[in-house]
């Protein structure tokens, strides 16, 4: 097996017969943080939904350690080991941060159909063992006193790290993140920077879109650009920053990040 | 314990003793607002937690009914023997009509919901195989014997009841704190985001569907067994709209919202026979107020079931 994670080989897709990623190739490493940036309407989030199963390209292949699983349900893909956050944050907003958490665990917890009726010694094992399991990221994420507090009623900055705590929960191979910085203030965001090494030190490989050039700069280990659905440059973030492609793409588009 | 379990076990409790300080004919208005509650709480689980808009509802309960009546009067199967079969028909059939449509979103299923319920009366009405008796229904179903002793009291029937709703609370309970019944949750209130976490949205509404109506169906065997007659209009489409209503005016997923709903859709109209027909006035203006200024439900739920030991830090 080779020692990429994540293939995209030649993926495209298409909206209305427009293109919104352009034959786009690329590879992720184990234990890599990869970072992927470009200008609004790249097509970066786009590029996630089709790797976690929410679309599914008109061309190419994904490869997930060395099988093709486009085209695959987003729930198997969770299966697999990929999970992810969202740009616009999906939380189940009424429920409390323990149950949102929680969700994470479903596909670890090993509850048969009688369960939802029948509670049975090893069924409560299950579901104690995979509470402390959110206990612990609680813990870690510093959520533990909002423990039965609605998620919806928590701060922006909140509702991100209960989104990562509950895609961590799932112990993924591959974590998604889409602009895990954005509405956060600066302190806010060089905690995550830190989190996330945390997170990649214990095994975890990272694939997060960022539009903080500070933080993508010094936290990426490799990076990817694309504007209009293509690859424009790629390599280490000392090199990215300086490709005149790059600098071109994003004075183009009148961003100042 | 949650709040919830609390005030289910009271009214366990004073239901429990409601037989000791009520006539017979309370005592009828009693068992069917047991029967109505398991029904409804069927179909909360399907509406309330999974979030599937199933205006069906009636259809399973009268399956459930119709297996009970057909089994006994045409095929002489005693009472307690058909109880298997109303739970498994419904159950069965749940999953057969639910599969190929349970992809569809909100008004859309709910449409194709309607559509069943629609066809399920048409062919009781038109006597199918002789045995549904057409719009009459199917009269003298017998009473229930277990080793020869005969159960045929009303108050024997109030208390058959009475551990039938006390079982469907206990698999609420249950569901309540299993990984089906979050999954339910998370699918109802954010299916991408469900999904994107390993759930199998279309198996766990399935799962939903198949356990709301086989529950559905023991209802609706008790509920032959209590007017010992079945009929079309006791599982038409207005009865499955009532169902549907209950949930969302006592509040989805609650176990006191669904308590209420019912009760003030079956058992205030009871209390206030006298006034005739004034009563469906005052009725439908209070669901409209209670949409418009308590959309969640008169009780709506509270989420936060959760272990206590993970509350040592809450403030
Ligand atoms: N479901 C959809 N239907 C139609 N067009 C879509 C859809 N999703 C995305 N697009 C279009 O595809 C293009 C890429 O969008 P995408 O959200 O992937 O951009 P992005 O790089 O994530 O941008 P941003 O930085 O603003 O998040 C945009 O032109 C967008 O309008
Ligand atoms: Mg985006």
């Amino acid at each position: 097996m080779s020692d990429y994670l994540l293939e995209i080989k030649d993926v495209s897709k298409f909206f209305h017969g427009l293109v919104a990623i352009d034959d786009l190739s690329m590879k992720v490493k184990k234990g890599q943080i990869y970072g992927i940036i470009g200008p609004n309407g790249a097509g970066k989030t786009t590029l996630f939904n089709c790797i976690t199963g929410l679309y599914t390209p008109e061309k190419g292949e994904i490869i997930w350690e060395g099988k093709k699983i486009n085209g695959i349900a987003p729930y198997k893909i969770a299966e697999l080991g990929i999970l992810r956050t969202f740009q616009t944050i999906r939380l189940f907003s009424e429920m409390s941060v323990a149950e949102n958490i929680m969700s994470g665990r479903h596909i670890k917890s090993n509850q048969k159909w009688y369960n939802g009726i029948i509670h049975t010694p090893s069924m409560k094992k299950d579901e104690k063992k995979n509470w402390l399991k959110v206990g612990e990221l609680m813990d870690f994420f510093e959520l533990s006193k909002y423990a039965t507090t609605p998620a919806g009623d928590l701060s922006y900055g909140l509702q991100r790290r209960i989104e990562m705590a509950r895609a961590l929960a799932a112990e993924p191979k591959l974590l998604i993140l889409d602009e895990p910085a954005a509405g956060l203030n600066e302190n806010e965001t060089i905690k995550l920077a830190q989190t996330i090494r945390k997170v990649r030190d214990q095994g975890v490989t990272i694939l997060m879109i960022e539009h903080d050039m500070d933080m993508v700069m010094s936290l990426c280990e490799y990076i990817t650009v694309i504007n209009f659905g293509a690859k424009i440059s790629e390599g280490e973030p000392s090199f990215v920053q300086d490709d005149p492609v790059v600098i071109e793409a994003y004075i183009g588009s009148d961003e100042d990040e | 314990m949650r709040q919830s379990y609390k005030i289910a076990i009271v009214f366990l409790i004073v239901m429990g003793f409601f037989p000791l300080f009520s006539n017979s004919s309370w005592l009828a208005v009693g068992t069917t607002f047991l029967i109505y509650s398991v029904v409804a709480f069927s179909q909360d689980i399907i509406l309330g937690r999974a979030g599937a808009f199933q205006m069906g509802h009636a259809l399973f309960f009268g399956l459930g009914a119709y297996a009970t009546a057909i089994l006994n009067v045409h095929f002489g199967v005693p009472i307690i023997y058909t109880f298997i079969p109303a739970i498994l028909i419904p159950l069965i059939m749940a999953i057969v009509l639910a599969g190929p449509i349970i992809h569809l979103k909100g008004d859309y299923l709910l449409v194709a919901t309607i559509g069943f319920n629609i066809i399920f009366i048409q062919v009781i009405q038109n006597d199918v195989f002789g045995l549904t008796g057409g719009p009459n229904g199917i009269f003298g179903i017998d009473v229930v014997r277990i080793f020869g002793v005969e159960f045929m009291s009303q108050t024997a029937i109030y208390y058959m009841s009475f551990i039938l709703l006390t079982l469907t609370l206990l698999i609420m309970r249950n569901l309540d704190a299993s990984k089906y019944g979050r999954a339910m949750f998370y699918i109802n209130k954010d299916d991408i985001a469900a999904q994107s976490m390993g759930i199998n949205v279309r198996y766990y509404k399935l799962y939903a569907f198949a356990l709301g109506s086989a529950i559905a169906g023991a209802a609706g065997s008790m509920f032959a067994i209590q007017y010992s007659a079945v009929s079309p209009e006791a599982f038409n489409v207005v009865q499955s709209i009532m169902f549907f209503t209950i949930v969302l005016v006592g509040g989805s997923a609650s176990l006191p919202g669904v308590l209420i709903g019912t009760f003030v859709m079956f058992v205030l109209p009871e209390i206030f026979r006298e006034f005739a027909t004034a009563r469906y006035l005052v009725f439908g203006l209070a669901m409209i107020l209670t949409m418009i200024l308590r959309p969640r439900g008169i009780w709506p739920v509270k989420f936060g079931n959760i272990p206590n030991y993970l509350k040592k830090d809450t403030k």
